[in-house]
Formats: structure tokens, sequence, C-alpha cells
């Protein structure tokens, strides 16, 4: 690779050119770093990495790599679990650091307007300044940005009453792999003025074009908002407790459950004195007016209890509260604690069969021998089973893992589901994407594409490819 | 010709440390030089990759990326408290530079630090000439360490510390904790050295530096050492008072005590009962003095500073105080090129300054020529 540089002088030259020398990074230590995100097994050295300060400077690399025929992956945090970032042919990662000013709250109109690389907490800490806030958060807030938030269309803890990433992007302006700028949407609750590329872009995984700024709706911040949490003998429990809980006509903000092994590994990390013998927790929370969520917390206890919750507590102020989402926040990587490799899917299936699936996961674990982890957002049907091996060496096992994700995938489409809820489709889940969709639903898929991308330069080997 | 080790996949780095790491990311707020630059080399994560790399010959040990971050790392440790998967990175980062900083590899400011450090013969002399505390030592109490180049850059802290707990012992033959050596390519030597200091200081060690306190508990373990703060907690001590009013003072947090150590509520609670406490925003980040790297990286290290002077400065106080000598010096000169008002003090000076509990007529209330700079 070092003998045949793969993007030729010139084109180096004129990267240099549009976003300043200091901006290109070319050494293969500088590179080897860009080659994954936190999606374990996917590796794709990049033959340069380049952070331009600007829409218009994003626009003329794009142009620049479609005339010259090089692919580009644009990258936010990397912290994507879809291998959405993987330079899987190379080319040039196109990092959005750089691009991460607030541009504007506008509490009058209840939205904010930010470069793509602002990070999804700085975001809603401008937002708190003027009591509103951004509901969408992904667990890896902290880090990830608002750019990567919609390229993924980004979930999270509160998506049950408020819903995804989708329900609050207003308008986006994003650069077009011919090296156009569009802006779609705007400040405006009502326009219909066209084909909604708002919500096409939402979740196109940085295939379609490269968001260098984006618009959100912004809500009036909670004045009170409370943490419980339930323990049950197992995650089959839980989960009917979920549905139990639902059909009380309760629709807390947060409904999350984790089994016992992901229970170990967060008590490892945050301390909080989990129930040491319980099979499964349910954490709920809930938030509006005092009033109403003490209403709630009373009927979600009430529906714990009479789906034989072991034991129901509810969390007394907000620091409790806040340690307890941190905690469920940080399940993945806490996970790492039973072993070095911790592969994680995303199914998702209608709430109804929540418990059903639970049960099938653990069958399919057993059937494959893998050690499997289960959390999720039990009120959206959404679950994580994480796979967790000893070391990334262990081919045998990853085969294991592979084999039962491919029956999890199946049973979850056959429940009426799908094969991820809310981490994308990237490159890991590409394969399986077609069961989904159906052929003539990606024939239609890679037509879009095209139309965006006539070169195919942007994000090869993910979606629409 | 060339000195550069062939890396033997494997060899150099725990397999269990180095697997731990996710690559989730939800270090990089926590970095500060993922910071200064955005870019992923200059992350925990990233520089995780790079040891991988190194680690199975993927790049070789002489690639100039992987020189850079190693050294480019300031080693506060900040990204391990934030890590959901325990990633011991201090740990990697002391195997790291024990395999990078060989040789002619190693800054010419370590070398001569480390050099330094080893002449403990010198340093007695020094902390002698210099006034540093010294009383004979004791078969089992509890005794005060004194830092290498503490005992002569700032032998005041020993003195104070002695007169705020007169039971230490603080005997003059004792060597360095090691931790200069382990952060700066000698974990070999480091560790010995700790393991030597803790033979010849029997019983609890009080250290007036949370540097050398994190270290020192990782190798002769956690119950025989107290960073002074720790040791202090439960004493009564009366207040800093300036005029009229109760003195402002902030904490700038050590590092390795706060993110080695988990100690960080202690300093504050002292020093709230002693003066009106303000919190700095990013009291817990680097300050840059980051053991030699201030010496090693001046630059950078003056990047890492100069945000956290701004806040010292915008948040109206009178002391900010260390806990660490290599933090006080580089507050110190910070804000003296700064002609700045605000003053660095050690924790002990300040503590020593507001006395013990009952007015018992102990002198030097409010204003001691001792702490601070002399103006």
């Amino acid at each position: 690779m070092l003998d045949t540089p793969r993007i030729p002088q010139p084109v180096l030259t004129e990267l240099r050119a549009i976003a300043g020398p200091e901006n290109l990074r070319l050494a293969d230590g500088e590179l080897a770093v860009y080659a994954r995100d936190a999606t374990p097994l996917f590796h794709g050295m990049p033959d340069a990495v380049v952070a331009p300060a600007d829409t218009e400077q994003v626009a003329r690399i794009l142009r620049l790599a479609t005339d010259r025929g090089i692919p580009v992956v644009p990258r936010g945090a990397g912290s994507n679990l879809c291998a959405g970032t993987v330079p899987l042919a190379g080319g040039i990662v196109l990092s959005t650091v750089r691009m991460s000013r607030m541009l504007e709250v506008a509490p009058q109109e209840m939205l904010a307007r930010a470069q793509t690389g602002v990070t999804t907490q700085a975001l809603n800490d401008a937002a708190a300044a003027h009591g509103l806030f951004y509901p969408p958060d992904p667990g890896s807030h902290t880090v990830s940005t608002i750019g990567g938030n919609v390229a993924t269309c980004a979930g999270g803890l509160r998506g049950l009453k408020y819903g995804v990433t989708r329900n609050y992007v207003l308008g986006l302006t994003m650069a077009l792999p011919t090296g156009e700028i569009i802006r779609t949407g705007g400040r405006l609750w009502k326009d219909v003025a066209g084909y909604d590329l708002t919500r096409l872009i939402t979740g196109s995984e940085g295939t379609l074009g490269v968001i260098t700024e984006v618009t959100v709706a912004l809500l009036p911040q909670p004045s009170t908002s409370r943490t419980g949490l339930a323990y049950f003998d197992s995650l089959t429990q839980a989960g009917r407790a979920v549905a139990s809980i639902l059909a009380a006509g309760v629709i807390p903000s947060t409904l999350e459950f984790l089994d016992r092994r992901c229970m170990d590994a967060v008590e490892q990390y945050a301390h909080l004195g989990l129930h040491p013998d319980a099979g499964a927790l349910l954490l709920f929370g809930d938030d509006g007016d005092e009033a109403a969520v003490a209403r709630s917390f009373e009927r979600i206890a009430a529906a714990c209890a009479d789906s034989g919750a072991i034991a129901v507590q509810t969390a007394g102020d907000i620091t409790e509260s806040e340690a307890l989402l941190t905690a469920r926040r940080c399940t993945l990587p806490a996970l790492s604690r039973l072993g070095s490799l911790t592969i994680l899917e995303d199914a998702s299936v209608p709430r109804p069969r929540l418990a059903e699936m639970v049960e099938r996961i653990d069958a399919i674990a057993a059937r494959h021998r893998v050690t499997m982890a289960t959390f999720g957002h039990a009120g959206d049907g959404n679950l994580h089973p994480t796979c967790v091996l000893e070391s990334a060496e262990d081919t045998e096992g990853i085969a294991r893992a592979e084999r039962a994700f491919a029956d999890v995938f199946r049973t979850a489409i056959e429940l009426g589901g799908t094969i991820t809820g809310e981490h994308g489709v990237g490159a890991a889940k590409l394969p399986y994407l077609e069961q989904r969709l159906g052929t003539e639903q990606m024939a239609l898929l890679r037509r879009i594409k095209t139309a965006f991308d006539p070169a195919g330069i942007l994000n090869p080997g993910k979606l629409g490819s | 010709m060339t000195d550069a080790k062939v890396s033997q996949a494997g060899s150099i780095f725990d397999p269990d440390l180095l697997g731990r790491c996710i690559s989730c990311g939800f270090c990089l707020p926590a970095c500060p030089t993922y910071a200064l630059t955005g870019d992923e080399a200059s992350s925990p994560r990233g520089r995780i990759t790079l040891m991988r790399a190194l680690d199975s010959g993927t790049l070789p040990p002489d690639d100039p990326t992987l020189a850079e971050q190693a050294s480019f790392c300031l080693g506060c440790r900040a990204c391990e408290p934030v890590c959901p998967a325990g990633v011991q990175y201090g740990e990697l980062l002391e195997q790291w530079r024990g395999y990078q900083w060989t040789g002619r590899h190693r800054p010419l400011a370590v070398r001569f630090l480390i050099f330094a450090a080893e002449r403990a013969r010198v340093h007695r002399i020094a902390g002698r000439l210099r006034g540093a505390a010294r009383t004979p030592a004791s078969a089992s109490g509890p005794s005060l360490m004194l830092g290498c180049f503490e005992r002569s850059l700032f032998p005041g802290v020993s003195k104070s510390a002695l007169a705020l707990a007169p039971e230490l012992a603080v005997p003059g033959r004792q060597g360095c904790c090691g931790a200069l050596h382990a952060h700066n390519g000698e974990p070999e030597r480091g560790r010995q050295l700790a393991e030597q200091l803790g033979a010849q200081l029997p019983g609890q060690i009080v250290t007036t530096s949370g540097g050398c306190a994190a270290y020192l508990a990782a190798v002769i373990g956690r119950d025989r050492v107290a960073e002074l703060s720790e040791y202090l907690r439960d004493k009564p001590f009366g207040e800093v008072r300036i005029g009229d009013r109760r003195a402002r003072v902030a904490l700038q947090d050590s590092c390795h005590l706060r993110n080695g150590l988990g100690v960080w509520r202690e300093p504050r609670a002292l020093l709230a009962a002693i003066a009106d406490y303000v919190e700095l925003p990013d009291a817990g980040r680097c300050c840059g003095a980051a053991g030699t790297y201030a010496l090693v990286r001046p630059r950078d290290s003056r990047r890492v500073l100069d945000p956290k002077l701004d806040q010292i400065e915008a948040a109206g106080i009178d002391y900010v105080v260390a806990v660490n000598p290599g933090c006080l010096r580089q507050l110190r000169q910070g804000l003296r090129r700064r002609k700045s008002k605000v003053r660095a003090v050690h924790i002990a000076d300040l503590l020593r300054l507001a006395g013990a509990d009952e007015p018992a007529g102990k002198p030097g209330h409010g204003t001691d020529t001792r702490v601070g700079p002399v103006p």
C-alpha cells in the first residue's frame, strides 16, 4: 500500500489547498487510528484524513473526489456501532471535528442550529441555558456529534415518550458528492414543498452527502424527572411487566431493561448497590410536572408488582436518577469487563412480542453455545443482545456468534421486527438488509443512491451499495 | 544502523490490559490533548489503537506518530474514571514508554530529571540547606515522605505538614518514590524505588504530593499510603482571612490523586472548612505540569495551562490550592507570568495558615510570607 499511494499527488496538493496543510494527515500512524470506529471486527485503512472547516470546503473536497473517483467516508466522533465510518475501500476519511460551533438557540422558535461536529451533549447544554432540551439522548451523547446522530437517526433512552432523532430534525445543510450545497427544510414546523429530503437524509449513514449543519426542534425542559428500578427473576418477566405498564396507559420517558450479566458489569463500574440476586432489572423514568410524574410512578410501581417484581425502588433525588441513567448508558462498554470482545446487536420487535423475543434469544444463545448478555430499550421493543467472547482471536467463537446473530435477525423479522432499531446498517448489517427490505426496495435504495452520488464515492460498502 | 528494537508481537503490553478497550470513545471528552487537536491520534482511544499497532508489528517501533503520541500524552489518566470498560490507561502508558523511551529515544529533559532524582544524597543535603522538615526515623509510626524536588523547591511544604501533624516522623534518609521513573520509561526501576522507600519508611506513609501518593499506593499498597488531605481530613482547623472577610480559595486537583486514587473530596472538604471554597469549572482537568511534561513539552504544557489560568483569574479568588508540588510550580509560574493577584499555594501551607481550631495565639494568621510567591 505504501509503494502505490492510491491518492495521486496532485489530489493531495489540492486537498492541502482546500483544508490547509495542517488539516491533512497522511502518515501511517495518523491513518491507523481512523481505521476503525466503535464496532469490533471491522477495519479499513484510509489513505488520507482531512478535516475541513466549513460547508464550502466539504463541497470542494467531494467534488474533487467525484472527479477522481476516490472514496470519501464522513466521520463524526466515530462512536457508531455499525461500522458506518470504517473506510473499507480506503480513500479519504472526512472528519467533521473542526465544524463544531453552536450557531444559535432560538427560544421563541424552540429550535437550535449547530454545525455538524457539535456533540449531542454540547447541543443539549446550549438548549438547557434557555430552559429547553433536545430529547434524543443516545448512550454516547457525551461524545457523539449531532451530525452523526442525524446520519444514523440515533435513538436513546427517551425514545418511548419522545421519539428518536428523526422526530426533531427540522432542516439540514448538506454538501452533495457532486459538489452542490443543498439546504433542506428549515425553521418551519409545516413545510411540504417537495419530497421530504430531510427525512431521507436522516439515517442515510453518510451515503448520500455530507451533513454540515443541522437545525433541530427543542422542547421545554420538564420541571421534574424521576427514575426508579424494579427487579425481576428473569428478563422475560421484566418484558411482561413492560407490556402491562404500557397497557395501563402510561408512557414513561424511559423504560430500559438489563439482564443479570449486564447488571453485574454495570455494578462493577458504577457501584450503585443493585440487587445481588435478581435475574433482571427494569429501569423506568418519567418527567413532567410533579403531580403527573408521581401518578405515573404509582401506576408503574403497581404494574411491576402485579407482574411479579421482587422489589421496586424509586430513586430519591436527581443525582441518583442521573447515576442510574449514566450507568445504563455505559452498559455496553462495561460488558467488556466480562470478555475483551463484545459484539452487540440491535434487533427490534413490536412491543407485544418483547417477552417472546427475549425467550427466543436465550434459546438461540444456548443452541449456538455463546454467552449472550441482553439489555435494551424495553419500552421501544428494541433489544441489544450482546455476545461476550474472551478475545478477538477466538475465530471459532466469533463464527458461532455470527451464526447466532443471523438467527436473532431471522427471528426478529419473523416476529414483525427489524434487524436494527437504532444503531444503523453500516457495513455490519448490510448482508442482512435484503431480508428486511426485499429485493424491490433494495433496488430502489440503489437508484436513490445513484441519484445523489453518481460516481459512488460516498461511504462505499454501506447503504445503497 | 539503528538501535530501534525489533517488535516482538504481543511482548510489549500486558495483553489483558490492552484487550480491554472496545474503542467506544467515551474517553474523548475527558482528554486534554484531544481537546487541543481534535485528532483521533491524540485521544486515549487512538493511542490504544497505536499501542496495538506497535504490539502487533503493524507499525514499526520507530514510527514517528508512535514517538510523537507517546510523548504528547500528558499521562493525566483523566480517561480512566470515565471508562466504563475499566481500561487501565496509566499502566499501558508506562509499558508504552518503557518500550518507546529507551536509550537515545528518551527526551533529554527526562534523562536529566531521572539522573537528578537518582542523586538521593544531593536531595538530602539540599533539603537540609533549604530547611525542609527533618526528625528522627520512626520504627512503626506514620512518616512524612519528602519529595525529591519538593525538598529544595518548596522546603516550606514539609515544614507546614509537620506543623500540622507533629506526630509524623521525617527522616532525612529516604529515597525517591519512583513515580518519575515509572512514568518516563523505567517501570522496573520505579517499582524498585517504591519498594525501597516502603522499606525505609515502615508503617503509614503520608505525602504532600498527589502524584507520589498514587504511584506509591499502586506498588506498596493503598492502605500504607495517605495523601496529606486524606490524613488530616478529621482534624479541626481555624480559618484563613483576608482583612475582615474569609479568603476565597479554589482547588486544582492533582490528576493522579483524583484519577488514580479517587481522592478529591478530602481536600475540598478541608478548604471549605477554612475558607470560602469556589469550584473551578475544570478543577479536575490537568494543569499541564504532568510530571516531566512541563519540561519536555513546554509549549504544549502552556497550551493546556492557559484556559485554566483564565478560569482562575475569572473566579475572583485569593488562592488557588495545589496538592502536588509539580502543579504548584506550574500554577505559580503561570500566574506570575500574567502578573496575577491570585496566589498559588500548597494545601499544607494554607492549612497551616488557618491554624488550629481554637484560637491558641498561633502566629501567622493571614499574613504568612512563606505562602505564595514572593512579590
